[in-house]
């Protein structure tokens, strides 16, 4: 009875997966791969582990690996931390009685609710060095020379976490929020009428009654992040500031300069590998506090 | 339960054979649809005109056409994506540096021997070079294109300012036309090339299979650019997700003097503000770093069949009308777009057209390319350093040595840097 479950996850993961992987051991390119169509046979050849060594060494063509990965893990728990702070903070003012909350939790949603690429070039727009409205306001304020957001300095990194925080504060704040009222209001009397500050009753009620909720949304958060493509890709291009793993690994695949199959896999695996650790990492640290999940 | 079993068996089942079998149909050159899908990658102010001509061959060649507008940012790679699959257009207005590297991924017709191929005396060399990949013809050049120096003329006539000649003279004359605004410079690879070309530089050679991207008189040209910004003799967005925009907004409000730019962009300019009397455009050839010494790269469009198209026949008939002496002349007439074909130069209605006059010398003097199949990706690396160069976050030499870097390690690994 279990033949046809292993079938399903062998076409379905394993079989692609697996593929990948040995691309990444090939010189595979969009000019050697076999192609039907144009009654073409393959031609790649097995290049070992070079891929791997090329791409470890740092080596700027490759995409400069390591400072790379530094700046996909400032961008991804830059983005986490916010997300989780600030849509905690809403989660807890929309978790009060005030009047017409649905319409705020609605409007809240907002970011979540327009296509990415609209948002994108919404701020795209925005950040204009030039004429966008961010700038304009700088320059209002008395700042006669504003940043420019999208050029080639780490400026470009912080325009883009912005974006980034903008979209992702919804998700968690309705997470939170869910998890927020899902706590029994008895332990809230219980715990005022034991004299408790409304610090104390955050501390010991509300964000043990969260862990579980947290702890999901925050691996999933990363997750995301990590590989969040799109808004990174509309709004910079391919600007070495905003490069992150998957934006190079992209760069490499389709655009850029020679649809390098085998250098993207290779960085495929590199990603698979990086969150691989983090999540059993992660997994353990949470199992240590007691938390099955 | 054996239900679900068989479910899950089809489904099974039916995953293996969908992964099995990509692709299949290749193209049989027997039977001709007659339907044809164009891809036209010209701006929305050209494309109406290429879509009506499209229309009007049809009727008359009695075939089917759908014109279809692509972005130019994203046709090549839609291309390939598409016609790796074995689908896509029947024909596709493919820009003169992409049609090697077409050719040499086999995703174009090889038109060696068919009319299109045969009859080319018309065609102009420079553009007529970059169908040929091989040996082989693989496409005939629709529009041709160079950039020149647009200019203001009411702005350097107030400033009693000659269109310059040298990068000197744009640095002389910053003082009269105030400082930054005297012109703006795009931060694209591309508007990097009159520099280097006026400089006496390349970025491959491809005969003797040399990199040269970072030579002296690279390095001179870039400096002679940052130059411009340091001098305050320039601007330039340093935004390069907004730099084309920003130039052309600051031209055609009247903001910079000047701008550097192909014919394609006189549409845009004469819907702007500084340019409601279309006399005040003026155009020039780029400055160089001698007078007359001025160089920019030859651009432009060909048409390409697609490999595994069901309708070559049609394709053939439908560019040969398109790029027909008739069908140029009309383009040029409506769009200002420079023709590829020397007769239609002779037809009085394009001779008194005042975008192709003022830049058929350009044309006839720009600086051709290597015509590699890796010509389109010489971009990228240099798109980046020039940005970074102007941005002044690095100096020209460092810049330039790590695209050289790049294009040895993943654009033409077979060249020497030299």
């Amino acid at each position: 009875m279990v033949l046809p479950v292993v079938v399903v996850i062998a076409v379905l993961v394993l079989f692609p997966l697996a593929q990948g992987v040995f691309f990444t051991f090939t010189n595979i390119n969009e000019g050697n791969i076999a192609n039907p169509i144009l009654d073409r046979p393959a031609s790649y050849v097995s290049v070992g582990l070079d891929n791997y060594l090329k791409i470890l060494s740092g080596d700027a063509s490759y995409g400069a690996f390591w400072s790379t990965l530094v700046r996909t893990l400032v961008w991804t728990f830059g983005c986490v931390f916010f997300h989780y702070t600030i849509g905690l903070g809403l989660a807890l003012l929309l978790n009060r009685q005030v009047r017409g909350r649905s319409v705020y939790r609605v409007l809240l949603i907002l970011p979540w609710a327009v296509p990415a690429f609209i948002s994108a070039f919404a701020w795209k727009y925005m950040f204009n060095a030039q004429y966008g409205i961010i700038n304009q306001f700088l320059r209002f304020l008395g700042l006669d020379d504003p940043p420019v957001w999208l050029g080639q300095s780490d400026w470009a990194l912080v325009a883009v976490i912005i974006v980034n925080v903008w979209l992702g504060v919804p998700f968690m704040m309705v997470a939170l929020l869910g998890g927020l009222q899902s706590i029994p209001g008895d332990l809230y009397e219980a715990a005022e009428v034991d004299g408790a500050t409304p610090w104390q009753r955050f501390r010991n009620v509300t964000l043990p009654g969260l862990r579980s909720v947290s702890s999901t949304v925050v691996l999933l958060g990363i997750i995301w992040t990590f590989n969040m493509f799109a808004i990174i890709y509309l709004i910079t291009g391919p600007n070495p500031n905003t490069r992150i793993l998957v934006t190079y690994a992209f760069e490499r695949f389709f655009s850029g300069a020679s649809r390098d199959f085998a250098v993207a896999s290779t960085y495929g695996v590199l990603i698979l590998s990086v969150l691989l650790v983090f999540a059993g990492v992660y997994r353990r640290a949470l199992r240590k506090q007691g938390e099955v999940w | 339960m054996r239900r679900t079993t068989l479910v899950t068996a089809v489904a099974a089942a039916g995953a293996l054979i969908l992964t099995a079998c990509g692709g299949g149909d290749g193209g049989s050159a027997s039977g001709d649809s007659g339907e044809i899908t164009f891809w036209d990658t010209s701006g929305p102010n050209e494309s109406p005109v290429f879509t009506k001509i499209a229309q009007e061959c049809a009727t008359k060649g009695g075939y089917k056409v759908k014109t279809e507008t692509v972005a130019f940012d994203q046709a090549l790679n839609n291309y390939r994506t598409a016609a790796q699959g074995g689908q896509g257009p029947d024909v596709f207005r493919a820009e003169v540096a992409w049609v090697p590297q077409l050719a040499k991924l086999g995703y174009v017709v090889d038109l060696t021997g068919t009319e299109l191929a045969t009859d080319t005396a018309d065609f102009l060399e420079t553009p007529l070079g970059s169908t040929k990949y091989d040996g082989k013809s693989y496409g005939v050049p629709q529009v041709t294109d160079s950039l020149a120096l647009f200019y203001n003329k009411k702005l350097l006539a107030d400033a009693g300012v000659t269109p310059p000649k040298t990068w000197d003279e744009v640095k002389a004359a910053a003082a009269k036309l105030g400082g930054e605004k005297t012109i703006f410079i795009n931060n694209d690879a591309y508007y990097a090339l009159p520099f280097m070309y006026g400089a006496g530089g390349d970025l491959v050679d491809a005969d003797t299979k040399k990199i040269v991207v970072n030579s002296a008189e690279n390095v001179k040209a870039l400096e002679t650019a940052k130059g411009l910004l340091d001098a305050k003799a320039a601007s330039t967005a340093l935004d390069p997700a907004n730099s084309y925009n920003n130039m052309q907004a600051a031209f055609t409000s009247g903001e910079v003097a000047m701008v550097i730019n192909g014919p394609w962009s006189v549409a845009d300019y004469l819907k702007g503000a500084a340019f409601t009397d279309a006399a005040n455009l003026g155009i020039a050839p780029v400055p160089g770093d001698t007078a007359g010494k001025g160089s920019a790269p030859v651009g432009g469009h060909d048409y390409v069949i697609r490999q595994g198209t069901k309708a070559k026949d049609s394709s053939i008939k439908f560019i040969a009308c398109m790029s027909s002496v008739e069908s140029q002349v009309q383009v040029a007439k409506e769009l200002g777009l420079l023709p590829t074909r020397k007769s239609a130069y002779e037809n009085a209605d394009v001779k008194s057209n005042a975008v192709v006059s003022a830049f058929e010398p350009v044309v006839t003097a720009a600086h051709p390319r290597a015509w590699i199949p890796e010509g389109g990706q010489l971009f990228d690396p240099l798109k980046i350093a020039y940005a970074d160069v102007l941005a002044g976050k690095k100096d020209a030499k460092t810049a330039l040595d790590e695209v050289a870097k790049a294009y040895k390690d993943t654009v033409v690994p077979e060249y020497t840097v030299g």
